[in-house]
């Protein structure tokens, strides 16, 4: 039973060590970003475009494919559902709603975590590695600065980015199913979804969005610094990496939902 | 070595009753050195006797247990990070593996530090990643990435890097594991012609004997975290102490065969008497 | 930069040359200085000297600068070269192996004689 204790105590505490190392990260990145300068070390806008492109750009066409076919997902669910209360038609209003608050954000912010979370541990593992980060650091060059500033300004400008577009998209996706199967026409469908939105529903998923950014890069730094022992060490952190940013992105997006609708 | 050896008086590094862990292990149990201006110190020893240890503790890759770490008359374990920062530049630090960035060509990789550190020009600053390459004989290789590199390359490219701000302080982790003796030899010579030209301070983190007394003006010797010896090449090499012969491999600790022992190591079983 | 060094320099006129004159230390912080008093003095179609012989310490951005300085010389059809240097810049063009490249004359009275 002691035993158990202990453990659950050692847990909490590491944990909370954990917990910490994340605000500092995210602290210090923020630091870099608006006083850098100040140290003759501002964060590079270059490198903040070249991780822009990576995670943001390069993850369109996916990210386009994913949200159409989760908006035509909710418009057959939606459809049938409703079918049962002689209301199909609200499915407009429906895939909206579900669409800006809760799926597009859900939908990107997995994609992220999965494709960009893993390539920070991934590459920032290696270089713990192969002690490139122990090299910035003698440079003199801050890693957070050099390396985790950009990746996280990148995420938080485009993972609400593409949310905004998946909104789009998912919404397209809906519209497409929905019209077919409800024999109504385009325009009817785009200006009943305009009625039903408002800007707080948009946001409420921007909102989300921005919170899974900061989680992705985060979580995808911290398991990258704390590689040890090599190539293996790499891939069970990068594996993590994506296990822990989506669970958590789950939980926060729980949380998230939960308070704003109380 | 015919190089004349200028040592003044004054300890440009100096290390302090270190003391560091690994977790709750002691791995350093309270380590003096001390490093005059334009002195090449070799420290050596056996594996797992702490040198990378203390060369992490001497460039703040690692926080002391206790003790102090100075560099040019900082204490680093005390400065803030921006006066680390600015100390940092006038060090220089070649990593065992080399640690160029695998996703920059070798000219990037050198050039760094200079762009990240000064206001030179951008012609001003290709010139001197081009003499560096050259004097690491690996001109004309400034567009490879480092993957492209052999082993013995990535070695001298790093070298370039280090040296780019022509630093008061050198440090050098392993520099001749894993290069042929030409080539280590060469190497050698290299670190002797830049603390000749350019006066710099070298420490080197070594278990290469032949290199050792090539290039050492003086040598600390470390056993299991602690200094075992300080002294110049000759001293070390006529010492009487046991540890140290065996390190200078002068000894051959004796290994007796119990044939039947031996045997049951080798099968993993137990030889069944036949009877 | 570190502790501030500072670097002085003169410009006078000997035998055709414009002669640089520095002064100090000519480091990572002030060669900046140096390398465009000489490209001006170049780009002016001004045969160039570089007097060494109060420089205390040069590092290899001053090099660079000197090298930098040298090809400009050769592009535009004028000389340059180098008088009076020390042995502590010696070390460094030595180690750059430089010394075989730069011509480099013992002192202004006697531009002749070529030092190696
Ligand atoms: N990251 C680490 N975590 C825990 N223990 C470590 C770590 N690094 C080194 N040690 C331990 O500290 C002691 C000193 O190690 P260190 O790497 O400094 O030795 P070394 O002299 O550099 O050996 P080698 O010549 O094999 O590189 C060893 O007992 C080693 O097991
Ligand atoms: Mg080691």
């Amino acid at each position: 039973m002691r035993q158990y204790a202990e453990k659950l105590g050692r847990a909490t505490v590491s944990g909370l060590e954990e917990l910490g190392y994340a605000l500092s990260l995210f602290v210090e990145s923020f630091y870099w970003i608006f006083f850098g300068y100040r140290r003759g070390q501002s964060v590079s806008i270059a490198a903040t475009f070249k991780q822009m492109m990576q995670v943001g750009v390069a993850a369109i066409p996916i990210s386009a494919a994913l949200s159409f076919a989760v908006g035509i997902m909710l418009a057959i669910q939606g459809i049938h559902t409703l079918k049962a209360f002689g209301a199909e038609s609200q499915v407009v209003v429906g895939i909206a709603l579900s669409v800006t608050r809760e799926f597009a954000p859900l939908i990107i912010g997995i994609l992220i975590a999965g494709r960009s979370g893993s390539a920070i541990a991934a590459r920032v593992g290696t270089m713990q590695v192969s002690q490139e980060i122990d090299a910035l650091q003698v440079i003199g060059i801050s890693p957070v600065r050099y390396l985790v500033a950009p990746a996280l300004l990148a995420m938080m400008v485009m993972v609400p980015t593409l949310t905004f577009f998946a909104d789009i998209v998912g919404m397209l996706g809906g519209a497409f199913f929905s019209v077919l199967e409800l024999n109504i026409s385009m325009e009817a469908y785009v200006d009943r979804t305009i009625k039903a939105l408002t800007v707080d529903d948009i946001l409420q998923g921007i909102w989300k969005s921005i919170v899974f950014a900061i989680i992705i890069a985060v979580v995808g730094f911290i398991n990258g610094f704390s590689v040890t022992g090599g190539a293996e060490g790499v891939g069970k952190a990068t594996t993590r990496s994506v296990v822990q940013a989506i669970s958590l992105i789950i939980v926060a997006d729980m949380a998230f939902t939960f308070y704003l609708n109380h | 070595m015919t190089t004349t050896k200028k040592i003044s008086s004054e300890p440009v590094i100096e290390v302090q009753d270190l003391v560091a862990h690994y977790g709750s292990r002691e791995v350093l149990h309270g380590i003096n050195l001390s490093i005059h201006d334009g002195e090449i110190m070799v420290i050596m020893g056996g594996s797992g006797s702490g040198k990378s240890t203390v060369l992490r503790h001497m460039l703040g890759l690692n926080t002391p247990s206790s003790g102090a770490v100075k560099l040019l008359g900082q204490d680093i374990t005390r400065i803030t990070s921006k006066e680390i920062d600015i100390l940092r530049r006038n060090i220089g630090v070649s990593f065992q593996g080399g640690a160029l960035f695998n996703s920059m060509t070798v000219g990037e990789n050198i050039i760094l530090p200079l762009r990240e550190h000064t206001q030179l020009d951008e012609k001003t600053m290709q010139i001197m990643c081009r003499m560096k390459l050259e004097l690491v004989s690996l001109a004309g290789f400034e567009d490879l990435m480092p993957a492209q590199l052999s082993g013995g390359m990535v070695k001298r490219a790093a070298l370039a890097r280090a040296i780019i701000m022509d630093p008061k302080l050198l440090f050098f982790d392993e520099p001749s594991a894993g290069l042929d003796p030409v080539v280590s030899a060469e190497l050698d010579e290299l670190i002797l012609r830049i603390r000749q030209a350019m006066k710099t301070t070298i420490v080197v983190v070594t278990h290469e004997l032949d290199s050792t007394f090539r290039i050492a003006d003086r040598i600390t010797v470390l056993d299991e975290g602690n200094v075992l010896m300080v002294g110049t090449v000759d001293e070390v090499r006529n010492s009487k102490n046991k540890r140290i012969m065996d390190l200078l491999g002068r000894r051959v600790r004796e290994i007796k065969i119990d044939a039947e022992e031996y045997l049951n190591r080798l099968t993993g079983e137990q030889v069944r008497e036949t009877g | 930069m570190g502790e501030l060094r500072a670097v002085t320099y003169k410009i006078t006129q000997h035998a055709g040359y414009s002669v640089v004159h520095l002064k100090g230390d000519v480091d990572l912080s002030t060669s900046p200085i140096a390398r465009k008093l000489i490209l001006e003095c170049i780009e002016a179609k001004h045969s160039v000297l570089v007097d060494l012989s109060e420089v205390a310490y040069i590092d290899s951005s001053g090099v660079a600068s000197l090298v930098e300085g040298y090809q400009l010389a050769k592009t535009n059809g004028v000389e340059f070269g180098l008088v009076n240097v020390s042995q502590a810049a010696l070390d460094v063009l030595q180690l750059a192996r430089l010394d075989t490249v730069f011509p480099i004359h013992a002192s202004l009275d006697d531009l002749s004689k070529v030092m190696r």
